[in-house]
């Protein structure tokens, strides 16, 4: 610990930063949890999308309390969600009907309780989508003014969507597993979904790989998907073999000790899985590394490395795996998921080449997802935002301690924030969303 | 090595130490009987940053144990290595509480996440919850340890001050029922149990390795380490435990050296119970339980 | 009914000089960490295996159990069975027998076959007039006679026995042993030496290639095997001093293999197992041997091998040039040396019973991935570290390519078997 570091805990550091406003963060509700308090459900304009989902999650809603006067009512307890079905809202006038649910709702939400407004993309006429972006300042600015790491959530949802084609996502939203998910909005297709209630174990019987499975996120991913029933081939480089055996072991899947930048990685993958006789259901594209340094300092080395590993490695292993003729590779309706950073969408000092790599990431997903539409396979990305894990706790002290504090919910993400959002993503019923970024960051302050 | 002032009630002080104390002198001055007996807590933590382990220790720890060596260490392990600043806090001025005396009555460890040999850890402790027992006042260590400001284990150890008053009334402890059961296990604890352990825990108290010291507290032999047993009782269990977990073990009887002692566990959904008896498994001596990390 | 018994794949542990990265790590911590990873290279965690056989050289009482002992602190079910089984640096092939055979007769469908030594964990006894010293004063019944027989303890009694690798017979080491047989057999301290530094080179390449990322799982932050020096060289070797066979001895620290830490072990089953279970089937064990020779009526004590070869591959009515590839065990340079000369040998051969020599072999098929002189030697663990490899290269050349397993061991004794890929 360094003297900075020392003085921020001592307890003259800490009346300091209390001064300051840096209060100890909320402890955020995590897993496949929901609200305690009651579920709100509201509409704008008539439409039901969100009350026949709601339906299909077996979860019961209560009318919501509505701003018509100077008097602001209240709830009178706590509530736990806020679910505006706003697929009707066209007109700027209707977006006061949106203030008048708000207003007493963000005043009762509990603690990590969730805002969650359901909208169409942009289409129609001028005011329809000036409307429609609209919705998204309002999103965003209501994760900002939430507390207690409660967070809004915009789904901008295709008109022909039906629940079973929302349901996974509004599932993810209000359960736990969203944690560190704030003031996000992305799209949900239609994908003729079945009517099908939230799966507990969503991938039961189904072969994800994970790459960087030995430690930090790539762990906590494959301890995640493996709760909800995969089976996990865990990859990381042959020197962090025993961590990765472990890793393996106690998820009940297989060790596969690889340097996915090998010309013939994407090969040995496949004929692993085939090996055993399967196909594989998602990859996780997770393994990645740093090499920081300023532009410049920063020279032909380090920029390739990165980018080799980052972005060129599991480009070609996609290749390989998405070859219909490759036993072993991914099936057809699979899951493609790689891992994108804040850092790639925002710029980050002294990241060029990291930034280069991530977005380069966020690019891929967007190209790849219409290609592979008719194959049903998905293709999306998690830009984690500051996540605590061994390779964050580098960071030096202060630098460390200002990116905790810069999002909404005031403090680093948690590994398996990052892995409960891939596992959504990686649920069969979750087919209405690909070529999407969704970031896991707390609603960091810098960023798209 | 410096205290900084108290500021705020909910602001702890932290001492940082250079290096991890060591316990022979505190043990000795702690062996000096308190003149008070109304039982009073420092309110500061001591903090010992950047602990590098000695895996050569850790082997001989794992042997003693029970546990096999691998780069993933046993939470027990990191407990041991919390132990000199338990010693450290209560040895302090502002402190009426005792180590060498008061009775370790039951421990909690939560392993966050696997922790590995190599890893540099930032160790802190402090003591707090003082509350009355009807023999004497209880009292709280809270170990912390955090590797790159990530916290990866915590630990309370409960201790009985016995004889320390504090205010208040003593809760009323609920035993939960007790049937006797047939071990599926004897370890028979050899007699210089106490000075093995005693090699690897730096633990000095005579109290495990000298009968005399022992019959000084009411003991007809040297009794074994409590932390050596639940130790014994995880390493029975290691192939079965998860990457991280919760694991409570209440101490309800001293185990004397040398002897044989039961064990036995079952496996729940979520859960591992699991008990040190005599070794007939009629009396329970410690009682573990292994849950999944909050 | 009878079966095929495959090589599926294994894993070892990276190997290390003793006393170096593995000296605090026992037999038990090793072989169970060898264990570990091959469950997880094969999502075995959890399963039941038919049974595990394997063993160590130099092994406490405590350890009677081994192999079970890590089976039980392993992520496999608790419910498989294991016997500890030793034939000095034969061991981790004869356990591959034993299980192949087993499986072979349907008693068992898998297991797992393997190996460990921590020559950093050799237990140390008391010396045998202590022992029975102890022994008369536990049995005592008075208090004095309890103290008399300690009357006769002389401070040499005292001193610690390390474990030593010397013959009981002969006194001799197995150094000493090869070096008189090196003598015997004309083996140049250049042969040596060249033998030597082939093996590092041959093991540093296959590292280099990634062949071992499927067969090593690193341990305790080792990662690859520590005795290799990738830039050795003969002229390097040739400065070294004689070790063995005195001041003109041609063995050196150099050409003979260094005390080891490791642990391998392999997993084997029946082919049908193999299929149901979806995992890689890489060579089916065809056949095997033991022999040993009369080392102490004066017959070379390394070369067992001979016999043993020369008997299978008379049953198995093969030459030595119907082998694609041969491992020999590198206890010493110069054994695999006078091996391959005692098979070529008209006269020795006829002497041991055989119909005549089995004639000499393409170098470049030998130990092509390394051996013992370079990755390190830790006995029972070498033949559980053969087996899968020499599986992988078999596979890697194509369905029916054979491969021919040698390996000395103390006693006069040696090991022999024959793999095909399937």
């Amino acid at each position: 610990m360094g003297a900075l570091e020392k003085a921020f805990y001592s307890p003259v550091g800490k009346a300091v930063s209390a001064k300051a406003g840096l209060k100890e963060p909320p402890r955020l509700r995590r897993g496949r949890t929901w609200p305690d308090g009651p579920i709100v459900l509201a509409s704008i304009g008539g439409g039901d999308l969100a009350s026949r989902t709601m339906r299909l999650l077996g979860r019961a809603t209560e009318e919501p309390v509505v701003d018509e006067g100077e008097s602001a009512p209240g709830y009178g307890s706590r509530i736990g969600a806020l679910v505006v079905d706003a697929t009707a809202a066209t007109r700027i006038d209707q977006l006061e009907e949106l203030r008048a649910l708000l207003r007493p709702a963000v005043r009762a939400i509990e603690r990590s309780g969730r805002i969650v407004v359901l909208a169409r993309p942009a289409a129609g006429d001028w005011e329809a989508q000036a409307v429609a972006r609209a919705l998204d300042g309002i999103n965003r600015t209501v994760g900002k003014e939430l507390r207690g790491g409660a967070t809004a959530t915009l789904l901008e949802v295709a008109p022909d969507a039906g629940p079973g084609d929302l349901v996974s996502t509004l599932g993810f939203v209000l359960q736990g597993r969203s944690a560190f998910v704030d003031g996000q909005r992305w799209h949900v297709d239609a994908a003729n979904q079945a009517q099908d209630p939230l799966a507990e174990r969503p991938l039961d019987g189904r072969t994800i790989v994970v790459t960087g499975a030995a430690r930090g996120i790539g762990a906590a991913i494959a301890r995640t998907l493996a709760r909800d029933g995969a089976r996990i081939v865990a990859i990381d480089i042959p020197p962090a073999g025993e961590a990765l055996a472990a890793v393996a072991n106690e998820v009940g899947g297989t060790a596969l000790q690889l340097d996915i930048t090998a010309a013939d990685a994407g090969l040995r993958i496949a004929s692993h899985v085939a090996q055993r006789g399967e196909r594989i259901h998602g990859i996780v594209h997770n393994a990645g590394i740093t090499r920081d340094k300023m532009l410049v300092n920063t020279d032909a080395q380090r920029w390739a490395s990165v980018l080799e590993v980052n972005l060129a490695a599991q480009m070609r292993i996609n290749e390989v795996l998405l070859d219909p003729a490759t036993a072993g590779g991914i099936e057809d309706g699979g899951r493609v998921i790689g891992i994108a950073s804040t850092s790639g969408l925002a710029g980050n000092k002294g990241q060029t080449n990291y930034a280069a790599s991530k977005a380069g990431v966020a690019g891929l997903v967007a190209a790849m997802a219409p290609d592979l539409a008719a194959r049903a396979i998905t293709v999306n990305a998690v830009a984690p935002g500051f996540i605590e894990t061994e390779m964050t706790g580098r960071i030096p002290f202060v630098q460390r301690e200002v990116f905790r504090r810069s999002n909404s919910l005031s403090q680093g993400g948690r590994p398996e924030d990052v892995a409960e959002t891939i596992g959504y993503l990686l649920d069969p019923s979750s087919q209405g969303v690909t070529g999407q970024v969704i970031r896991v960051c707390g609603q960091n302050l810098v960023g798209a | 090595m410096s205290v900084p002032p108290a500021a705020g009630a909910a602001d702890r002080p932290v001492q940082h130490l250079d290096a991890m104390p060591g316990m022979a002198a505190a043990f000795a001055r702690a062996l000096a009987p308190s003149r008070r007996d109304e039982a009073r807590l420092p309110r500061h933590a001591v903090q010992v940053s950047g602990y590098r382990q000695d895996p050569a220790r850790l082997a001989e720890y794992s042997r003693v144990c029970g546990f096999t060596l691998r780069d993933h260490v046993p939470p027990t392990w990191l407990h041991v290595l919390t132990f000199p600043l338990h010693v450290h806090v209560l040895g302090d001025r502002s402190s009426t509480v005792r180590l060498a005396g008061a009775v370790h009555v039951s421990n909690s460890m939560t392993l966050h996440r696997p922790v590995g040999v190599q890893e540099s850890l930032d160790i802190a402790v402090h003591a707090q919850n003082l509350r009355p027992h009807r023999r004497g006042a209880l009292v709280d260590l809270v170990g912390t340890i955090t590797v790159a400001g990530d916290v990866v284990w915590e630990g309370v150890s409960t201790y009985l001050a016995s004889g320390m008053s504090t205010p208040g009334e003593p809760e009323e402890a609920e035993r939960p029922p007790w049937e006797p059961l047939v071990p599926h296990a004897t370890w028979r604890l050899p007699g210089d149990l106490g000075r093995r352990y005693r090699r690897v825990s730096h633990d000095p108290n005579p109290i495990h390795t000298s009968r005399i010291a022992a019959k000084a507290f009411g003991f007809a032999r040297p009794i074994i380490h409590g932390m050596w047993t639940h130790a014994r009782a995880l390493a029975a269990l290691e192939n079965r435990l998860p990457a991280s977990y919760r694991v409570h073990v209440d101490f309800l009887k001293p185990i004397l050296l040398p002897g044989p002692v039961g064990f036995a566990s079952t496996a729940r959904e979520h859960a591992i119970d699991a008990t040190v008896t005599s070794r007939d498994g009629s009396r329970p001596l410690l009682r573990l339980q292994v849950t999944e990390a909050p | 009914m009878t079966h095929n018994a495959v090589v599926v794949g294994g894993n070892r542990t990276p190997f290390a000089k003793a006393g170096g990265p593995f000296a605090q790590a026992s037999n038990h911590d090793l072989l169970t960490a060898a264990l570990d990873g091959l469950v997880a290279r094969f999502g075995l965690a959890g399963e039941r295996i038919g049974e595990v056989a394997a063993g160590a050289v130099l092994k406490h009482p405590k350890d009677f159990n081994l192999t079970r002992e890590a089976v039980l602190s392993s992520a496999l079910s608790p419910a498989t069975p294991a016997c500890d089984l030793q034939q000095a640096c034969g061991t981790g092939l004869e356990t591959t027998i034993y299980i192949a055979n087993k499986i072979r007769l349907g008693q068992i469908e898998s297991g797992i076959a393997g190996g460990v030594d921590s020559t950093s964990d050799a237990p140390i006894t008391v010396s045998d007039p202590l022992r029975r010293t102890l022994l008369k004063a536990n049995s005592a019944r008075s208090a004095m006679d309890r103290i008399k027989p300690f009357a006769s303890v002389r401070p040499s009694h005292l001193k610690p026995q390390a474990p030593s690798v010397t013959e009981p017979r002969t006194g001799l080491s197995m150094g000493e042993h090869q070096a008189l047989t090196t003598e015997r057999w004309g083996i140049s301290r250049e042969e040596q030496d060249e033998l030597a530094a082939a093996s590092h080179h041959h093991l540093a390449a296959a590292w280099d290639d990634g062949f071992f990322d499927d067969l090593v799982t690193p341990y305790l932050r080792v990662a690859g095997d520590a005795i290799l020096r990738a830039d050795t060289s003969v002229e390097k070797l040739a400065k070294l001093r004689p070790a063995f066979g005195g001041e003109h001895g041609t063995m050196t620290a150099g050409n003979s293999t260094a005390l080891s830490d490791g642990a391998a072990t392999a997993l084997l089953a029946s082919e049908e197992w193999a299929a149901a279970h979806h995992m890689p089937v890489l060579a089916k064990v065809v056949d095997a041997e033991v022999a040993a020779v009369d080392h102490p009526g004066g017959d070379d004590l390394l070369l067992g091998p001979v016999a043993a070869a020369g008997r299978m591959l008379e049953r198995q009515g093969l030459t030595l040039d119907d082998f694609d590839l041969i491992e020999i065990h590198e206890a010493f340079a110069s054994t695999v040396l006078t091996t391959l000369k005692a098979w070529d040998d008209e006269d020795y051969c006829r002497g041991l019973g055989l119909d005549g020599k089995l004639g000499t072999i393409d170098r470049a098929r030998l130990n092509v991935t390394g051996s013992s002189l370079a990755v390190g030697h830790p006995f029972a663990a070498t033949g559980a570290r053969i087996v899968p490899t020499l599986a992988k290269l078999l596979h890697q050349r194509g369905a029916g390519s054979k491969g021919l397993i040698s390996m000395c061991a103390a006693g006069g004794q040696g090991v022999v078997a024959i793999l095909e890929a399937v």
